[in-house]
């Protein structure tokens, strides 16, 4: 298992959530983890329904959805390398708010969310600084969404540079 | 004609006055000056000294202007109107280019030469008034584009000068640096006394034209009371604008509750803008016959305070009067400093007149600068350099 | 920063006879116009810079303000990219090819290619904002050794908006990266989902330091692109953008696009970021 926890650290590490983490953190959540690669189309997790793991993207994309009813599966955002997906299970009971779907062939680092927990708990400086992380990952989600909710291309239609419009 | 008179300064008579109006009409210019319409002194075409408001003077305080008799027959003896040279130069309405449909498409032209360009001599030019013209001549000749309209009638023009022997309550030249004296900038000067005028010429144009008039030497008594008449100008002069960092004050209050304070009392009427002898927003409009065969492009005074002048792709930047106050004072007063190195303000005092609900620019500076500091932008405004 | 000066400075509101030579439906409601000079000599004069804009003149409806979008090296059609929007681009969408109109220009501020050589270099474009960048791609393509890493980030509202894709390919053969999202997915659409901003947040930055960045599209967006570009270790002054506003004139003699120190159609429309930091996100200016 060693070497298993080696080559997730390594992959890790790699991955702007770890940034600047050092050794012996990387080391500490890559024991949390297992390596897990999911091609496309394969459900990560599903909407409403309570996960036991938070994953980091290393690579490929996945699409998080929710359903709506005559509308199916509305696609909101896909996100990619370095990218946190299912944090509710950090931040709360872990029910998921979307559903996430491979959409191009991903390699990722599926961590326990209770394990995630105890090692916060246990280790205060970590846990400061995965919850830092966290929180700037749902901070650029919260924005990335307020922008889409402002829909800037609608409303500035006809847009142009310069004065395409008139 | 007289003895030409080896000075730069000479003495005009006051009945000998129409004598310049006579010789500038000979030269083929058409001469505007000021003169009486519909209660306020205008510039507009004079064909001679009766043409003058002898013995008007004009009474202003923010938001009003009203004539009033002098003791005297002063020419002269008013200060500012709500025109400006700028609409001889900058004419509300001209047209800069034209199309003409053809079996071949459509043939562009600019209209326009030095041939049908209008030759005019402006008569009482103010000191803030010849800053404004070469405050206006930096806008539209001084950048990579000239504009030809400006140019032309620029070219032409014949600038005759008359230094202030009054002010009025909305004046403030003083802080602007712009007089009352006339400095620079004219072919002539006068200075007008109970008896005549102090003429200093002020280009080869003017001494030229000084040869045919009979004008006489100036007496050291005449200086003296011309002096004293000028220093009149100076004293009356009450307004102040501390124009200390003035573009740094206002770039760096964009967020300042002033500006929230003066739009609830100002109207966004133009007033100020039209009057202001430096303001030169306008807006290219189409004029096509029924046709549609012939097409010109005119251009017309505009203005910033116009609720739809920021009006782009379905919106409108500036829609508050909030927005389009703070965009024309800091304009005025600031970036245009970045822009035609000087100041947009000439101190005339026209826009704190010509204001229906009495605004006053140098107090909105002032209440700016009172409590500047409390609402700056934001830090890094200051860091960054235009 | 400054423009070629082909529109002549003494007679700068003379507007040139152009014919549009071919209309190139691009999305619902955008068509690139590839425009002509009649007069052959002023067409062999005419030079631009990649970042320019024209004025688009339709006699009798009136001028419109629109960026080049095509390669600056081929001067034999000058295209521009339009978005029907109102009465003159109404008109322009109802005209055949074959028509004439009027043409003024190229005005305004030129992107910073001059000073990417060697250097890394991310586009990011939203919307009809690709338009006024892609003369910058075919500036790279043309000279791709002279620029190390290229990348074209490209946010729509929707697949069906994205601008031409039929020439991703060959810009992705000629080494740049190109990277498309969208607000809302349609039914087939297999990409990546949400602003352009998400997509420089994960792009991998070899150099940041060394990193130039161009950015055209909604002042709000340009602005989150530039703060996460700014996050991510590019340097403030290597990043510029192109503004828009109501360009009347195109002179600067009119007053209309002022936008702080700057008339947007002289001074800019590409600014460098700093310039207009401090001002961007102040309200109505």
């Amino acid at each position: 298992m060693e070497t298993m926890d080696r080559e997730l650290s390594e992959l890790l590490r790699e991955t702007r959530f770890a940034e600047g983490f050092s050794e012996q953190e990387l080391q500490s959540v890559a024991r949390a983890g297992r390596l897990h690669r999911a091609g496309k189309g394969t459900m990560l997790f599903q909407e409403g329904e309570v996960e036991d793991e938070v994953f980091v993207v290393c690579s490929g994309h996945v699409a998080l959805e929710m359903q709506v009813p005559r509308r199916g599966n509305v696609r909101l955002l896909t996100v990619g390398s370095g990218e946190l997906v299912g944090w509710s299970g950090l931040t709360a009971d872990g029910r998921m708010t979307a559903s996430a779907v491979v959409t191009e062939d991903a390699t990722l680092i599926a961590l326990s969310s209770k394990a995630l927990r105890e090692l916060c708990r246990s280790d205060h400086e970590l846990g400061y600084l995965l919850m830092t992380r966290t929180a700037r990952a749902i901070s650029q989600r919260l924005l990335a969404t307020r922008l889409q909710l402002l829909d800037l291309f609608a409303e500035t239609q006809p847009q142009a540079r310069p004065g395409q419009a008139s | 004609m007289n003895e030409p008179i080896d000075s730069e300064t000479v003495f005009l008579a006051r009945h000998q006055l129409d004598t310049l109006i006579t010789a500038l009409r000979g030269r083929g210019y058409e001469v505007v000056g000021p003169t009486i319409d519909q209660g306020a002194i205008v510039y507009s075409e004079i064909t001679s000294a009766a043409d003058l408001p002898v013995g008007w003077t004009d009474d202003q305080q923010p938001g009003r202007y009203r004539l009033k008799k002098r003791d005297d027959d002063a020419c002269f003896g008013y200060v500012v109107g709500p025109h400006s040279w700028k609409k001889f130069l900058f004419p509300p309405l001209a047209t800069v280019a034209a199309a003409e449909r053809t079996q071949n498409g459509w043939v562009m032209q600019t209209p326009g030469s030095v041939e049908d360009t209008p030759r005019y001599a402006f008569l009482g030019v103010r000191g803030c008034e010849l800053a404004a013209i070469q405050i206006q001549d930096r806008v539209f000749m001084g950048g990579a584009y000239t504009d030809p309209t400006y140019a032309r009638r620029r070219e032409a023009a014949f600038i005759v000068a008359v230094n202030c022997t009054q002010a009025a309550p909305t004046c403030f030249c003083t802080s602007m640096n712009t007089g009352p004296d006339c400095r620079s900038g004219f072919d002539l000067a006068l200075t007008e006394t109970s008896t005549g005028f102090v003429i200093e010429a002020g280009s080869e144009a003017g001494r030229t034209l000084l040869l045919e008039l009979p004008v006489s030497a100036v007496t050291a008594d005449q200086l003296q009371v011309a002096a004293a008449a000028r220093q009149q100008a100076v004293d009356q002069i009450e307004r102040h604008l501390d124009t200390d960092g003035l573009r740094d004050l206002l770039v760096n209050n964009l967020n300042h509750p002033q500006w929230e304070d003066v739009a609830e009392r100002c109207l966004s009427c133009t007033n100020c803008t039209m009057v202001c002898p430096t303001c030169f927003c306008s807006t290219v409009a189409e004029v096509s016959d029924l046709t549609g065969d012939h097409v010109r492009r005119e251009r017309r005074w505009d203005s910033c305070f116009n609720i739809d002048f920021s009006y782009m792709n379905g919106g409108i930047v500036r829609n508050s009067i909030r927005s389009r106050y703070r965009q024309w004072l800091t304009h005025k007063l600031g970036t245009w400093q970045d822009q035609f190195g000087t100041s947009g303000c000439v101190g005339c005092g026209r826009c704190i007149t010509w204001c229906p609900t009495e605004i006053d620019l140098t107090a909105e500076v002032a209440a700016i600068r009172a409590t500047a500091g409390r609402a700056v932008v934001s830090a890094s405004a200051t860091e960054v350099t235009p | 920063m400054n423009g070629s000066a082909t529109c002549p400075a003494q007679d700068p509101w003379l507007a040139h006879s152009v014919r549009i030579q071919q209309v190139i439906q691009e999305t619902p409601g955008v068509a690139t116009y590839n425009l002509a000079f009649d007069d052959p000599v002023v067409g062999e004069r005419f030079r631009y810079r990649p970042g320019q804009f024209c004025m688009i003149y339709l006699p009798g409806l009136g001028e419109i303000a629109v960026s080049i979008s095509g390669n600056p090296a081929r001067t034999d059609v000058v295209p521009h990219t339009i978005r029907v929007a109102g009465r003159v681009t109404q008109a322009l969408a109802d005209l055949e090819e074959g028509a004439g109109i009027g043409l003024r220009g190229p005005f305004g501020s030129v992107w910073p290619t001059d000073r990417c050589a060697g250097r890394d270099v991310i586009l990011a474009a939203g919307g009809i904002g690709l338009a006024p960048l892609r003369p910058v791609i075919y500036d790279i393509l043309a000279d791709r050794d002279r620029y190390g890493a290229v990348t074209l980030l490209y946010g729509c509202r929707l697949p069906s908006g994205l601008l031409y894709t039929s020439e991703y390919q060959k810009w992705r053969a000629g080494g740049i990266a190109v990277k498309t999202t969208v607000d809302r997915a349609e039914d087939d659409w297999g990409g990546n989902v949400g602003v352009v901003t998400v997509l420089l947040d994960r792009l991998s930055l070899a150099r940041p330091s060394e990193t130039v960045l161009m950015t055209c599209g909604p002042e709000v967006m340009m602005w989150y692109t530039i703060q996460a570009a700014l996050d991510r270790g590019l340097n403030a002054d290597s990043v510029f953008l192109s503004m828009e506003r109501n360009m009347n004139c195109a002179i600067g003699l009119c007053g209309h696009c002022q936008f702080g120190s700057d008339f947007v159609c002289k001074d800019g429309p590409v600014l460098p970021y700093e310039r207009v930091a401090s001002i961007l996100r102040v309200d109505d200016l």
